[in-house]
């Protein structure tokens, strides 16, 4: 199976890095042949320009030197037929360069995006929860691959591709991010999405890793959502035709969350199998350079089957009461609210701005906990809050700095509770090459059964290839 | 019973009220909504009381870096037509505000989508588009309004535009063109006699805004303060480029309002070339509110800082 995947990577990369070379080299090639046919269209204009100036003559010549029959042809009409045969030549060439095939002209755009994290933990995994190692480590997060392109009139597709390392193993995992279809042209402002995707909660819970204001997921979004929003399903979204910007969302899909697996797998799966989410979200302009934005969303999965055992310390860490238990969670009920206000002065603000975000989600989950001797005690329910705020300031067009805090009951023990706050700063040499310096200090209480912890992280992202400016990044 | 039905009627006639079509709310007028202000200038000129205008920037911002504000979309939603630069000009944040929008009536290759740069020879179209070179211009540079000839371009692309969406208004969209390329004609000539001075002047400016009025006035665009487009300058650049214009005899530094003005003042300051502000959007700097203003102050100021004058 190892043996499977690393030559799956290895495909991947080369694949990877041979498209994008591809891609310039086409580029290039375009731009040859552009520039050829040009050229040659301007030959052509000259000789058709010179054929007709012949054929002016051509009536003088032959009323000035009448040909007799039988008699050669004269210097001037051989010299006339030669240039017709090259001009002929010519236009055959342009019209053969334009028949040419190019089978890749179709192609989608594509990109791909690295990123890698240094980092030093003053404690090991088993007493913080991390899934990296304690100590020094260096971590391929991600190298994600992004393809995208219109289906047809109707429609635009995208997939991202990501291989991250496994902490245990080393080994290279692929995973399908996300590979959706979109609707283009829908009337009364709809827009309906469908396939894997990540599902539209909150602020950055969309949002892919290298793309956060920070190195990590807020701790909030990581255990209560499970990752990032991804799921397998459908959204439609509405975009409220009244002259405030108002937008709504709405959908469903048999999962939510990239580390929770999917509802009832291999079994039959009725409509409360499903997960059901939406955001509401709007938009105010404060003033010319201050904007905010609130957002509102709730996520519904009436009968989650995720059942796990406490191995003792893993994220998220369970009450030390219940160690060894069996958790089936039978129904899960999230919803969260979230502001950002931005100053942004318009004329400066490539170079300066201020953002400050925060999120709070309250999770209400039931489940049933099993005891080793099988015993089970149903519905258990936990009510539990989790929220993170953060503000980034931008001084200069290559510069920012921010401070990230957050805070944390567990999911299944509101009485274990984490706190972390995490300083951090940002240097963009380009949009496309950035370092991120980041110091992350996490306090654990007694009821975690996990310790305090110290990280330093450094975080290296790069972009190569097709990039857009997504409206989710804005 | 009759209480849902009520209800459910109430319902239906509301959701149908928030979906109905914008276009059956539509006013007399044309909704456009343009990228940058010069084309809100010429889209009012031409259109006259047939549209109703929208800018996105505000004319202070960088033609590349218009914030992509949530308040656009509905602005966008209702629009007839976008009028754009073109040549990738708003790359940054069009595309995605116009797929926020969900107006299929003004996506790219639809007739509400009017791209100005149609006709337009572009200048430096790079040979390959690696991001070697930076955030290049994969389809050349897209400056080109700042050259009041080929604004004209723009002007009658904006024209034919209106002519094809508001047919009934043809001879109010001809004489309103007529009238703006006449006053426009008018000064382009004052123009080129005040520029007189600035044939061979050299002159380097922090982006790449340029090309085109330089060559339209004779001027010799010696280079840019960035170090590629979109990139900031390294000491070693500045240092090479301060030398090599001491070395070329460069007279001037335009410095565009939405960059710092701490490097094009030091620059400045070495070589002992003369630092301009200009504006490169109508609304940059106070005083060119419109397109023919804000081509006078710039005309004005190049040549004062030529002739060493305030």
């Amino acid at each position: 199976m190892k043996q499977i995947l690393a030559i799956f990577g290895t495909a991947f990369l080369f694949c990877t890095f041979t498209a994008s070379a591809f891609g310039e080299d086409l580029s290039e090639r375009l731009n040859a042949l552009e520039q050829q046919i040009r050229s040659q269209t301007k030959i052509i204009e000259e000789l058709r320009a010179e054929i007709e100036r012949q054929k002016k003559q051509e009536p003088q010549q032959v009323t000035q030197e009448p040909h007799h029959a039988g008699e050669e042809p004269s210097q001037a009409d051989q010299g006339l037929k030669e240039k017709v045969d090259e001009l002929n030549e010519k236009v055959d060439q342009v019209a053969e360069a334009q028949k040419k095939e190019i089978l890749s002209i179709f192609n989608p755009s594509i990109g791909v995006v690295g990123e890698t994290i240094f980092s030093y933990q003053s404690k090991g995994s088993n007493q913080t929860g991390n899934d990296r190692p304690g100590g020094w480590d260096v971590f391929q997060r991600s190298v994600e691959l992004n393809v995208a392109a219109s289906v047809d009139p109707f429609a635009k597709a995208y997939a991202v591709i990501n291989a991250s390392a496994d902490a245990a193993t080393g080994e290279a995992n692929l995973t399908v991010e996300e590979a959706a279809i979109q609707t283009t042209s829908l009337p009364w402002n709809l827009e309906l999405k469908a396939g894997r995707f990540f599902g539209e909660f909150g602020r950055l819970a969309y949002i892919h890793d290298h793309e956060l204001p920070f190195v990590n997921r807020p701790l909030a979004l990581a255990q209560y959502i499970g990752g990032e929003s991804r799921t397998d399903g459908a959204q439609l979204n509405w975009l409220l035709p009244v002259e405030h910007y108002v937008s709504l969302t709405v959908g469903t899909g048999i999962q939510f969350g990239g580390d929770n697996p999917p509802n009832d797998p291999g079994t039959f799966r009725n409509p409360s199998g499903l997960n059901y989410w939406g955001r509401l979200s709007s938009y105010f302009d404060l003033t010319p350079d201050i904007s905010l934005e609130p957002g509102l969303s709730a996520l519904w999965n009436p009968h989650t089957k995720a059942q796990w055992v406490d191995p003792g310390g893993v994220n998220p860490p369970f009450p030390t009461d219940l160690s060894n238990n069996t958790f089936t969670e039978r129904e899960r009920r999230l919803v969260g609210a979230d502001l950002m206000l931005n100053w942004k002065p318009l004329r400066n603000n490539q170079f300066q701005s201020l953002t400050w975000g925060t999120e709070v989600l309250y999770s209400d989950n039931r489940f049933d906990v099993t005891d080793p001797a099988g015993n089970i005690t149903p519905g258990q329910s936990v009510g539990s809050i989790g929220l993170y705020s953060y503000l980034t300031y931008k001084f200069h067009r290559q510069w920012s700095a921010g401070f990230l805090y957050e805070w944390l009951e567990n999911m299944v023990d509101k009485q274990a509770r984490t706190s972390a706050y995490s300083p951090y700063i940002t240097w963009a040499l380009s949009h496309w090459n950035q370092l991120r310096l980041q110091y992350t200090h996490t306090d654990n209480n007694a009821a975690t059964g996990l310790r305090s912890n110290d990280a330093a992280y450094l975080q290296w992202t790069w972009i190569i290839g097709a990039h857009s400016h997504g409206w989710q990044q804005r | 019973m009759k209480s849902r039905l009520f209800k459910v009627l109430s319902f239906c006639a509301f959701a149908g009220a928030l979906c109905g079509s914008p276009a059956s709310a539509h006013a007399a007028k044309v909704r456009i909504v343009t990228t940058l202000t010069d084309l809100a200038d010429f889209a009012r000129a031409v259109g006259g009381e047939q549209v109703d205008v929208r800018s996105l920037a505000t004319g202070v911002e960088d033609t590349h870096g218009v914030p992509m504000k949530p308040s656009f979309v509905p602005l966008l939603n209702r629009a007839d037509m976008v009028i754009v630069v073109g040549l990738d000009c708003e790359h940054a944040f069009l595309p995605a505000l116009l797929e926020a929008s969900k107006n299929p009536r003004i996506q790219k290759g639809k007739t509400g989508y009017v791209d100005c740069s149609k006709g337009i020879i572009p200048k430096d179209v790079p040979k390959s588009t690696d991001h070697y070179q930076g955030d290049v211009h994969p389809q050349g540079n897209p400056h080109y309004v700042l050259d009041p000839v080929l604004a004209k371009t723009a002007i009658e692309n904006i024209y034919n535009a209106l002519v094809e969406f508001a047919p009934q208004h043809k001879a109010e969209f001809t004489r309103n063109r007529n009238a703006y390329l006449a006053r426009l004609d008018a000064k382009i000539a004052e123009w080129r006699k005040e520029a007189g001075v600035l044939k061979g002047v050299k002159f380097v400016s922090y982006h790449e805004h340029w090309p085109y009025f330089a060559e339209r006035f004779g001027m010799e665009y010696f280079g840019t303060i960035e170090l590629r487009p979109g990139i900031d300058p390294t000491p070693r650049h500045i240092e090479e480029l301060s030398r090599a214009m001491k070395d070329g005899h460069v007279r001037i530094v335009v410095r565009e309002p939405e960059f710092p003005e701490k490097v094009p003042k030091r620059i400045a300051e070495q070589t002992g070339a003369t630092l301009v502000t200009l504006p490169i959007m109508p609304g940059a700097v106070p005083g060119t509110e419109t397109y023919i203003k804000m081509m006078d102050y710039i005309v004005h100021t190049m040549a004062a800082a030529a002739q060493g004058r305030e």
